[in-house]
């Protein structure tokens, strides 16, 4: 297991506890290197977890750059990804859709195969940031880094994505269920790198939903929720929920699922599995923005709100 | 000969206005939008070092030693600064009242988080950066004070040991019979209020290169600064300097608000000057520097406050006691927003009788600072507050009990309680427009149907008075001494006529450049692209303030009117001895100096410009080869305060009525503005373009304070916003585009009828969304006093009442 950083949280957000070495905006010496291949990076990364050295990987930056700019992250060596091709695209392949990591999520959002084939990750992208960090993060780098407040993880649980992790002993395929860990910790290997996320294509006539509430827009979430359903013979079925904002990482949302499926799609019986939903969560985070029981409320209306949305567009 | 400066546009002697009162385009903007413009962070200077400062992590703590020896060893630091060579080089601030400041550097102890505890200059921030880890420090804590009521509690640690307890000023203002018109009121309608610290967020944060020159022991400074002679006086009093041994080159400024301090930044890189032997030392103020310990923090507030009302909705009397948390001292000038209400303490309202109760106290926060407004915008918000209950209360509409209360056009010019005097209004004028034209009545008509859905809508309707044009007597209750603001320019024309007008201050967005230029060039009746507006550094300018108070669009048009027409004298005597005539048979006209007899024969300006400067032989006995003249213009007639803290201060009392539709959704605790509507009365617009870029980023300050802003602590006096993940000023996502018109009663006296209008918006905005945010909420019975109204309080309001 891998702790992708060091940091304090206890929220949504970083908390940043005031040091006297946190008032800063340069960050503290480190190497940086830029291996040409895969192979060369995966190596770099085996030699300095043998050498006991804290070696970051680095992608579209718009996470990692402030907290190195203010010393929150210290890594003594920082690996870019941006010299090694062939990690940007964006294909289909027998019904899987493939992103490589270095992705922009600015591309996914502009890729006619996503809109159209797998709409709630598309839509999902759209919620990430602000164009301009859109432009420059990678859809990689939102997995490995974890954020509880991050809208991929939550759609990964929802989509049963996979993602693909190269290590020195080749690569395998990470289900969603197993990946995300906690805060800002994957699954990933200490000398393993993140090369690309695969989901299915959405089947014709699955609803689907996400919304989430942030104080402004483009702000991280303060609680959110995605989800898909399918409606048959007049009744939800194959429910698949989760949150994100509330909890270390996104979380499923069974005991909603569970009070829903072979419900008919009404406004009551939406109530009552958002409600069962929320009332199942653990604990939510705290923060100045939202306490834990404000995020538990926010979970629920969203979830009521998501499920009219997916009956919706159910067929 | 005296000089008297036109009340209208319409009283411009020499032509007809061609650029006043038009919406010329700014001469800032092609700098700013092809990115030409100096902002002090592209300034390098050769030998020049970087400083970064140490700050602490402590609300209040003695600070018992300090271990500099590691970070100066490390390769490339020339200099690091500690409180001993603050205390031995410097003096700490000067504050109104005196004895409230502290050294740059901290000296004994620390008394917020982020206060300065020791600085490095260095060859790149980085290292400066670096050998910040390397410092050693050890604090011995004290108990940290989080509130004004921990502060005033029986033995609470004193934070300036001079004082003997926190309270920086206690002190309450009685204006007429408020408890005779209390006992005799029909209604009294009282409640506490909470204003939660915000303030100033330019774009860009201090910086400055400091350079001392141990030669001369002189130092010249370049940087952001919004009123650089102040700075130069509050310079030489803290670093033992003569005041004509401090010279400021002002630069461009990414916005300020008020926001831009930089006393410290400036004292320590001056400091770090000069122990690295007089080399450059820059420091730019980083976002969480500004954030947590800048001039970013203002109005921290506690408010009790009661209206008396007659039968009829008159309202009579009005009573307010403040709590003010200034944080650790009142370096940052947080002072003057507690005095500023006095300059429109009753609002446009006829309230016969007023107090005003204040305790200022010194807490564990960061120092408060100036922000847009200065203290009357969480007024305004508190006196609206109660107008919206009182109408509740004896249900009546709130605009028509507004309507009721205002002043009457005839009662101008009025002498408030609180003694300051309003030039001119009309407030039910503002008021039938800005109805007439969000439609009110079709507006609750349909708050009526969705409220019968369910849904929380609110509208809110509120009118202010914004004091313009400063004068330092508004402040001197709290100690601040002097009467007059000088604001002076100097017109240059140059021998081939060019005419060059040189201020006293820098760009920071309000585009005051254009507004010199239009009036220059109307006056000259010149091309507007041939008058160049500049700026000097402090040793060469003519007296100045710069930006501040709503003052500026006043003041410079005062003084280029004033310097137009001591030039013009200059010139009617040069032109009348060349033609053999007087001087009072010249006349200027449309950028003609010409026989008032026989106004074909005559002489442009750029002929008795050039024939000034290259025809020594023409001009008359006495007369100088210079077509130049100075003039610094102050409003007149201010008066010294009486007992009562009773002055003519503020210039002008411009004014403007909101109006706002929002919904709140019930679930979520979230706010949407749907509607807002914005009429106002700042007498004559000089430049509309400008007024109206004005009025909408005040706007958008206010939303940000009513709605999304504050500047949260914990209760041991941690700061807990740092950045912008916390700090939320709205985007363009969340404020609404106001649709606007105006009201024109000009200002009987001021340069052109202008009035102070800068602040705009940010009087009125927080308090029209609150009142239409309880507007929303009144159906439920349920009301917000604190701000901001933010999702989370309003979904606890709305939790709770289930």
């Amino acid at each position: 297991m891998k702790s992708q950083l060091e940091f304090r949280a206890n929220s949504a957000h970083l908390l940043l506890t005031l040091t006297d070495s946190e008032f800063t905006m340069k960050p503290a010496p480190f190497d940086y290197l830029t291996p040409q291949t895969l192979g060369e990076a995966v190596a770099l990364l085996e030699r300095f977890d043998n050498e006991g050295e804290d070696a970051k990987i680095i992608a579209g930056g718009q996470s990692l750059m402030p907290m190195l700019a203010m010393r929150i992250a210290r890594p003594k060596v920082l690996i870019d990804l941006r010299r090694i091709a062939g990690l940007d695209y964006i294909r289909e392949e027998a019904g899987v859709i493939a992103i490589g990591a270095m992705a922009s999520k600015r591309s996914a959002e502009e890729s006619d195969l996503i809109r159209n084939s797998q709409p709630l990750f598309h839509a999902a992208t759209s919620l990430v940031g602000h164009r301009q960090i859109r432009n420059r993060g990678s859809v990689g780098g939102s997995f490995a880094h974890s954020d509880p407040a991050s809208e991929y993880p939550a759609v990964a649980l929802v989509l049963d994505m996979q993602m693909k992790a190269v290590g020195p002993g080749g690569e395998r395929l990470i289900p969603a269920d197993e990946f995300f860990v906690t805060y800002m910790t994957t699954s990933l290997e200490a000398s393993e790198i993140l090369t690309e996320v695969r989901m299915p294509v959405l089947p014709a006539g699955t609803g689907w939903a996400i919304q989430e509430f942030a104080r402004r827009n483009g702000d991280l979430a303060l609680a959110g929720v995605a989800l898909s359903l399918r409606i048959e013979g007049g009744v939800c079925r194959q429910v698949r929920m989760a949150a994100f904002g509330v909890n270390p990482t996104a979380v499923r949302l069974p005991a909603g699922e569970a009070a829903l499926e072979g419900q008919a799609p009404d406004a009551a019986a939406f109530a009552r599995a958002a409600a069962a939903a929320a009332a199942a969560l653990e604990e939510p985070m705290s923060c100045i923005h939202a306490p834990g029981e404000y995020r538990r409320h926010l979970v629920k209306t969203l979830a009521e709100r998501c499920l009219v949305e997916a009956a919706g567009r159910a067929r | 000969m005296a000089i008297e400066i036109p009340k209208l546009p319409e009283h411009m002697h020499s032509g007809a206005t061609r650029f006043i009162g038009r919406d010329v385009k700014r001469v800032e903007d092609p700098a700013l939008v092809s990115g030409t413009v100096e902002f002090i962070d592209n300034l390098d200077i050769p030998g020049m070092l970087h400083c970064a400062i140490l700050r602490s992590p402590h609300p209040h703590a003695r600070v018992l030693k300090v271990d500099t020896s590691a970070a100066e060893a490390l390769e490339g630091v020339a200099a690091v600064l500690t409180g001993e060579d603050a205390r031995r080089w410097s003096n700490p601030a000067y504050t109104a009242p005196e004895g409230w400041g502290a050294y740059c550097v901290a000296v004994d102890k620390v008394r917020f988080v982020g206060e300065p505890v020791a600085a490095v200059a260095a060859e790149n921030r980085y290292i400066a950066e670096d050998a910040l880890e390397l410092i050693r420090v050890e604090y011995e804590l004290l108990p940290p004070l989080a509130t004004p009521q921990a502060a005033m509690a029986p033995g609470a640690p004193v934070l300036f040991e001079a004082h003997d307890s926190n309270v920086v000023q206690s002190r309450v203002y009685n204006w007429g019979e408020v408890d005779r018109l209390f006992a005799e009121a029909d209604h009294v309608v009282s409640n506490s209020f909470r204003w939660n610290r915000v303030g100033a967020n330019p774009t860009e944060t201090f910086g400055c290169i400091c350079q001392w020159d141990l030669a001369e022991n002189s130092l010249t400074v370049h940087g952001a600064y919004q009123t650089p002679r102040f700075w130069v006086a509050a310079r030489a009093m803290a670093l033992n300097l003569p005041s004509n041994k401090v010279r400021i080159v002002s630069h461009p400024m990414g916005g300020s608000f008020g926001g831009k301090g930089g006393p410290r930044g400036t004292d320590i890189s001056a400091l770090l000057s000069r122990k690295s032997e007089g080399r450059p030392v820059k420091y730019i103020e980083d976002r969480m520097e500004y954030l947590i310990a800048g001039f970013s923090q203002s109005w921290d507030r506690h408010y009790e406050a009661s209206l008396a009302v007659k039968a009829d909705g008159t309202v009579t009397g009005f009573k307010v006691r403040l709590i003010d948390d200034q944080g650790a001292g009142t370096e940052g000038w947080g002072t003057i927003s507690v005095a500023k209400p006095l300059a429109a303490f009753t609002g446009p309202y006829r309230i016969e009788a007023a107090r005003y109760d204040t305790v200022l106290v010194a807490t564990n926060r960061a120092p408060s600072g100036a922000y847009r407004g200065y203290g009357p915008p969480p007024h305004f918000l508190v006196l609206e507050s109660l107008m919206d209950m009182t109408a509740r209360k004896l249900a009546i509409d709130p605009a028509e009990l507004r309507r009721r209360n205002y002043l009457r056009p005839e009662q101008f010019p009025y002498t408030t309680p609180a003694g300051n005097e309003y030039d001119s209004g009309n407030y039910e004028a503002v008021l039938d427009k800005l109805l007439a034209m969000a439609d009110y009545r079709g507006l609750r008509e349909e708050q009526s149907r969705a409220r019968a859905a369910g849904r929380l809508i609110g509208i809110g309707v509120a009118s202010t008075v914004e004091p313009g044009v400063f004068d330092w007597n508004a402040y001197a209750t709290v100690g601040v001494p002097g009467i007059g603001v000088p604001e002076g320019v100097k017109l240059a024309f140059d021998v081939f006529g060019n005419l060059t007008v040189v201020v006293g201050f820098t760009l920071q967005g309000q585009g005051q450049y254009t507004v010199a230029a239009q009036i220059a060039a109307d006056y000259w009746g010149m091309d507007f692209n041939a008058v160049k507006v500049t700026t000097a550094a402090t040793d060469v300018t003519p007296p100045h303030f710069g930006p501040g108070g709503s003052r500026l669009g006043v003041a410079i048009a005062g003084a280029v009117l004033g310097a137009s027409q001591k030039l013009e004298d200059l010139f009617c005597c040069v032109v009348a001895h060349v033609m053999q005539t007087q001087p009072d048979q010249v006349e200027l006209m449309d950028g003609r100096l010409r026989l008032k007899q026989n106004p074909a024969v005559g002489m442009s300006v750029a002929e008795v410009a050039g024939l000034m400067l290259s025809r020594a032989d023409l001009l008359p006995p006495g007369v100088e080869p210079c077509p130049e003249a100075t003039y610094v213009w102050t409003a007149p007639n201010r008066t010294m305060p009486d007992e009562e803290g009773r002055c003519r201060s503020y210039l002008t009392a411009a004014n403007a009525t909101h109006l706002v539709m929002l919904e709140i959704d019930r679930e979520t605790g979230r706010t949407d503005i749907l509607k807002y509507f914005i009429v106002d009365d700042c007498g004559t617009r000089l430049n509309p373009g400008n007024l109206e870029g004005q009025l909408q980023g005040a706007l958008a300050q206010g939303v940000g304070a009513a709605l999304y802003e504050e500047y949260v602590y914990s209760d041991d006096a941690q700061p807990l916003v740092t950045t912008y993940v916390d700090y939320l000023i709205p985007t363009i996502h969340e404020i609404p585009m106001a649709k606007k018109d105006f009201v024109v009663t000009p200002s009987p006296f001021t340069p052109l009828g202008a009035k102070g209008c800068g602040e705009g918006a940010m009087h009125t905005t927080p308090a029209v969304i609150h009142c239409a945010v309880n507007d929303a909420l009144a159906p439920l019975g349920l009301e917000i006093r604190e701000t901001p109204a933010s999702p989370r309080r309003l979904w606890q309001l709305l939790h709770q009442a289930k």
